[in-house]
């Protein structure tokens, strides 16, 4: 893991530098000028660094050859120039480099240094030099470790193995499983029951569980002589609902850190970022083709569809690029504008191509073969595209007017006749935090990431390890962002399609064939099942970029449909079930957790899309909770919650919501005291036990053990059995006279509600198996 | 193997490892889950137990506090001798002198204005650092930077790395609790764990909108009885151990189980943390509880002291955003001073006499300070290059004045100490490393101090 790659080797060339070391035309007062108030300060203040012991950035101030040649950040004298001379610079503890690091030298040598500077630099004795100059930039040779590296390679549809337990090998996905767990003597486990099956398809397609009368309809037809036929059925009518984008689409959001507010250092309400969230949400129930999706997140607002218009869905996508989080009141405008961009190309890098391209921003990458020059050659798409309207403090984000893109003749006329009078506060209709093509630029290479000291200029252009890729021309009225989704989208990409197939099976079982789920580069971890990873790829680009068809290959697999039974063999030799020995036990997400009291209390409210953040957009979100926005127990989906970045709704964080500051494919599972206390104390969970207590009770057919049956099907889908039973009546009977005793006023139906109470905290409704 | 990471995500127990080795003794199949918050070994032999944080959220004046400059007050309306940075946040004029007298104090004649007339009578037990510098002249970003070491990124905070390395000594409590914390400025980034797991977040107790005689854990309190709530936790234990039989050995399932028998503990421990009715009357006078300028800070800070005593790792204490003076600077500073100077001075009296002082690292500062000139007739600018901090307690030299502005306050010039700076140098009293306090996540080992820091050799006692 932590082997160090060879990482580059400089191109080194020579550079002749007019030779100095007149020393006879020395003038003897700028000699005794040198000696008195130069050498010894060069001496004192930097040879320790700078001298013949150590060279830090490789830099010698202990000769004038050492000061021309100077070190990493290049020459450190130009002589007769001392403002452009970085040994000056650094002295007056500009902004770049400050030397000595953490004392500013006394006034007066600051200005003898300068003074000498200017009168030439002269150095008594100083050989003639020439400079052997390390050429600026020079670009990184990778080694064949880097480009060798199997996710760089194309992606080839591997023949499916042959194995011996043909009728447990339904699908190829089943025969690659099976021939790994051949190999190591393991046997999958035995398939799950019905009941437990549907409660698991039920939670991993839709984020919510079955009713009683979903799981008896199942169970029978599984029974009958085609139970996979069974199966389908369900997973088609699933994949159907509405409910399967809210589910999908979060899972979506996670990654492309979606919130409804800036956070940062000024938290400002992203008024309109739910419109992206809505369209998540579609193209995910509408089964959009991934590569057309991620086409439409880069450069939606130039696609045209079929009768060549835009459309509002495609503005919209590009909100993708725009709902990060972005310093907004960040003094340095350039600093800020290529913060901002970074947070793109990092954001796009982690998501579409498990890479972490941010590591460029500052230097090669130390590990994977991406180079500083291709970070820029990205960040100068995105450099030429328009975000913000401005990068004052504070800055202001760039939205766009819906409905005046799919009218062919309006947008551009309204614009370019009245710019400065349409009142900004006041848009003229719906807006959408979205981009537009900008000023096509090329950016320099910052050196160390500072836009203070630029390098050779990065063309526009897609990173070169994947040279053998095809990609479309960027002129010089472009930014690059339609070369760079179609680049990123052709079949043979050998990143795209891995990295979503493995998100997918990640978001089924738990863990990714690639664990690292956000990192294909070198330092990610290897694919348990590489075969198994290139047919989901090759099988998803063939499919026409079908996600529902890769459920379908996914949950209706033999591997799919394990039980979660321990082990001790298996578990001896894979602990992790990598090798998937069994289904993995794996807790309800924050959502369906807290869903799933809603729909116990009889009260889920399904409506579908739009905000229930009634915030003014941009509005500053001031320093208290809830401050705008406190309704959160509201019977809606989770996934439709405003999403406020500093200061997230407890209740979700508490489970683990993922931070929607960056990206992240991978929610951690913590099991913390704070969540057992919410459930022991928390609001919707006294709220909603009470609302299906009543509902219980509302039924005026069931008596005590029906209740107690109803209670374990809604929420277990399964029957209690007889002591299950006789413990539970016992339990409400003790809770109820201890209330009784202490004069309660509704002992009964509280008793009730405590039982409820225990059973969402109970392990087996929190888990799914 | 399970990495670390990997361990602390599947079977994290949160703020307790019970009896679990017990309960899978029968099988001996499963890893006991480690606990991440139990104590660890530090790299080094560690000055510092614990960290008690006193932000002044806003960026104090340090010309009008601790950094006490004849030429300012000499030299007042003339212009600045020198360049002004090239990014600044406002525009300010000529050189606006103090309006406050100073003095010095204690044996080390330490110069404090007289807004501090309590912290002045504690000089020699503090060591400030008149040299510090940071990189971002906006709240936000100043704020980020203090607390995360990034004014770029959401990085986890200082006190999730510190718990992350140290874990934290009172399973029944949280590792890292801010009281009263700022929302705003970065807010929760300001105390999250970011990319650690979150058994390293920040607990808040209340919120700079809270008066800290209402700030509490969250979700410590629910309309359930005692008696009702365990009879409910034994039920619920008894379900969840039956499911185990089901199961089969599973860490997860059974750290769950162990989860809520410690949410129940700290319930009933919190009331006890949070009534302060044992106090004795001189202490809460010492704390400045019997005052109301002084009422709601003495508060937090005594809630602070009650904290360390109990092993928390790391406590922050904010004063909430008061401290930026663009104007109104005579009579705002010194009405905040007021608020703080007495609570503080007694958290101090109060570790020192208690003998925690000597293992309590105390630090004291803003996330910026304010530019000599004047910015409007009576208010100071930001100013991210030079402001005075101070720390006091386990480690450090005590009466020391380190570094130095130039002569007018507005750069750090001698000794300089940047964020990092601090930052390595708090880790290092707490027996850390800063080079080798490490996380890998996104492709690579990251540090507090990122690709910085260096500790500051001279404050060491």
């Amino acid at each position: 893991m932590t082997t160090r790659l060879l990482l580059s080797i400089g191109l080194t060339v020579l550079l002749t530098m007019p030779a100095f070391g007149q020393d006879k035309a020395l003038d003897p007062v700028a000699v005794k000028f040198f000696e008195s108030n130069v050498r010894p300060v060069l001496a004192n203040r930097c040879f320790s660094c700078h001298g013949p012991e150590m060279q830090k950035s490789k830099l010698r101030v202990d000769s004038l050859a050492g000061l021309l040649q100077g070190g990493k950040s290049g020459p450190a004298l130009m002589s007769g120039k001392p403002d452009e001379s970085l040994l000056i610079q650094a002295i007056r503890h500009g902004e770049s480099l400050q030397m000595p690091p953490r004392m500013k030298l006394p006034a007066r040598e600051i200005a003898d240094l300068t003074a000498w500077v200017k009168m030439g630099a002269p150095w008594p004795n100083a050989k003639p030099t020439v400079v052997k100059a390390e050429a600026e930039d020079s670009e990184p040779v990778f080694t064949m470790a880097q480009t060798g590296h199997w996710a760089f390679q194309p992606v080839r549809k591997p023949k499916t193995p042959a194995v011996k337990n043909q009728a447990w090998a339904r699908s190829p996905i089943d025969a690659f499983i099976l021939a790994k767990l051949d190999e190591k003597g393991l046997t999958p486990a035995p398939a799950v029951d019905a009941r437990t099956l549907i409660r698991r398809v039920y939670f991993d397609l839709i984020g919510l569980p079955p009713s009683p009368a979903e799981v008896e309809t199942f169970v029978n037809e599984f029974a009958s002589a085609k139970p996979q036929a069974a199966l389908a059925k369900v997973v088609d009518r699933l994949l159907a609902s509405p409910r399967y984008g809210e589910r999908w689409g979060r899972h979506w959001l996670d990654l492309v850190r979606y919130a409804d507010s800036n956070g940062m250092d000024e938290n400002h309400v992203f008024g309109n970022a739910w419109r992206y969230r809505d369209y998540v949400v579609k193209a995910f129930n509408t089964d959009l083709p991934y590569d057309q999706f991620v086409r439409e997140q880069i450069a939606g607002d130039l696609l045209k569809d079929d009768s060549g218009k835009s459309t509002d869905d495609r503005l919209i996508a590009t909100g993708f690029l725009s709902i990060g989080p972005k310093m907004l009141a960040e003094d340095d405008p350039v600093k800020m504008e290529m913060d901002i961009i970074d947070e793109q190309v990092d954001t796009l890098g982690r998501a579409f191509l498990g890479m972490t391209l941010g590591c460029c921003r500052c230097h090669d990458h130390k590990y994977d073969p991406i180079s500083i020059s291709d970070y820029y050659s990205l960040a100068g798409i995105f450099k030429s595209t328009k975000t913000m309207d401005n990068f004052k403090v504070v800055a202001r984000w760039q939205e766009r007017l819906l409905g005046a893109v799919t009218s062919e003749k309006q947008p551009v006329e309204l614009k370019s006749e009245q710019p400065k009078k349409v009142d900004k506060k006041a848009p003229s209709g719906p807006e959408a935090m979205a981009v537009s093509e900008g000023k096509a630029t090329d950016l320099r290479v910052h050196r160390r990431g500072n836009h203070l000291t630029l390098g050779k200029e990065a063309p526009r252009r897609m990173p070169r390890v994947f040279s053998n890729l095809k990609q479309g021309l960027i002129d010089a009225t472009q930014s690059g962002r339609v070369q760079l989704a179609n680049w990123l989208t052709q079949p043979e990409h050998p990143l795209t399609s891995r990295v979503m197939v493995n998100r997918l099976w990640h978001w089924h079982f738990g863990t990714g064939l690639v664990s690292s789920v956000d990192n294909f580069g070198l330092l990610g971890e290897k694919p348990s099942h590489p075969e198994l990873l290139d047919w989901l790829a090759a099988t998803f680009v063939e499919s026409g970029w079908s996600m529902k068809a890769m459920h379908r290959h996914i949950v209706l697999s033999s591997t799919y449909q394990m039980n979660a039974a321990y082990n001790e063999a298996a578990f001896q030799i894979d602990p992790d079930n990598r090798l998937h020995w069994r289904h993995s036990r794996r807790r309800l997400e924050a959502e369906a957790l807290r869903d799933t009291l809603y729909v116990l209390g009889g009260n889920l409210d399904l409506t579908i899309g739009g905000t229930l953040f009634a915030a003014t957009n941009r509005k500053y979100v001031p320093g208290y909770p809830n401050a705008m926005y406190d309704k959160y127990d509201i019977p809606r989906r989770s996934i439709y919650l405003p999403v406020i970045r500093s200061a997230l709704y407890d209740v979700l964080q508490a489970f683990d919501f993922a931070d929607p500051s960056f990206p992240s494919g991978e929610r951690a599972t913590t099991t913390v005291a704070p969540q057992a206390l919410f459930l022991m104390n928390g609001k919707i969970v006294h709220d909603q036990t009470r609302l299906w207590t009543a509902k219980l009770f509302a039924d005026k057919t069931l008596n005590d053990a029906g209740r107690i049956r109803r209670v374990y099907l809604q929420a277990f889908s399964r029957s209690p059995t007889d002591k299950e039973i006789t413990r539970s009546l016992d339990f409400v009977e003790r809770i109820e006279s201890e209330l009784t005793r202490k004069k309660t006023a509704d002992a009964h139906a509280q008793a009730w509600q405590s039982f409820c109470r225990v059973i969402v905290s109970a392990n087996e409704f929190v888990y799914v198996e | 193997m399970l990495t670390r990471r990997h361990m602390l995500q599947s079977s994290a127990l949160g703020f307790a490892n019970l009896a679990l080795a017990g309960l899978l003794s029968e099988s001996q199949a499963q890893p006991v889950p480690a606990n991440p918050l139990a104590p660890r070994l530090p790299h080094h032999p560690a000055r510092a137990k614990r960290v008690i944080f006193l932000f002044m959220h806003g960026g104090p004046s340090q010309v009008d506090t601790f950094d006490y400059k004849p030429l300012l007050q000499r030299d007042d309306g003339r212009p600045l001798p020198f360049a002004r940075p090239r990014v600044v946040s406002s525009v300010t004029g000529n050189l606006l002198k103090s309006p406050f007298r100073f003095a010095q104090y204690g044996q080390s004649g330490q110069w404090v204005s007289e807004v501090f007339p309590h912290i002045a009578s504690c000089v020699d037990d503090l060591c400030f650092i008149r040299s510090m510098h940071g990189s971002n002249s906006r709240h936000g970003g100043a704020l980020l930077e203090l607390h995360t070491g990034s004014d770029t990124f959401v990085r986890p905070s200082m006190g999730s790395w510190i718990t992350y390395g140290l874990g934290t000594e009172n399973q029944n409590l949280p590792g890292f609790i801010t009281i009263c914390p700022t929302l705003t400025h970065g807010g929760v980034n300001n105390y999250a764990s970011a990319f650690l797991p979150a058994v390293y977040h920040g607990t808040p107790i209340g919120n700079a909108s809270t008066a800290s005689e209402r700030a509490t854990i969250p979700f410590i309190q629910g309309p359930t009885p005692t008696g009702i709530q365990r009879m409910e936790l034994d039920f619920l234990s008894a379900m969840n151990r039956d499911r185990l039989t089901h199961t089969g050995p599973d860490a997860a399932l059974e750290s769950r189980i162990a989860s809520f028998e410690l949410a129940f503990r700290m319930q009933a421990a919190a009331p006890e943390l949070q009534d302060i009715s044992r106090e004795t009357p001189e202490t809460l006078r010492l704390y400045g509880m019997d005052n109301d300028p002084t009422r709601n800070f003495g508060r937090q800070c005594l809630m602070a002291r009650r904290f360390a005593e109990r092993g928390v790792r790391f406590i922050q204490v904010t004063h909430s955003y008061k401290w930026d003076q663009h104007d109104q600077l005579r009579r705002d500073v010194a009405k905040n001073a007021l608020e703080v100077d007495q609570p503080i001075a007694g958290l101090i009296k109060d570790l020192k006499r208690r003998g925690l002082l000597e293992d309590t690292l105390v630090v004291w500062g803003g996330e910026f300070g304010r530019t000599p000139t004047a910015q409007g007739r009576d208010g100071r600018d930001h100013n991210p290059q030079g402001f005075t901090m101070w720390l006091a307690g386990a480690g450090v030299r005590a009466g020391l004045a380190y570094g130095a502005t130039d002569d007018y306050g507005y750069y750090a010039e001698q000794d300089k100490v940047h964020f990092h700076d601090l930052h390595a140098t708090m880790l290092h009293l707490l027996g850390l490393d800063h080079l080798r306090l490490t996380y890998r996540y996104a492709g690579r080992d990251f540090r507090l101090t990122d690709v910085h820091g260096e500790v500051v050799e001279g404050i060491l006692a």
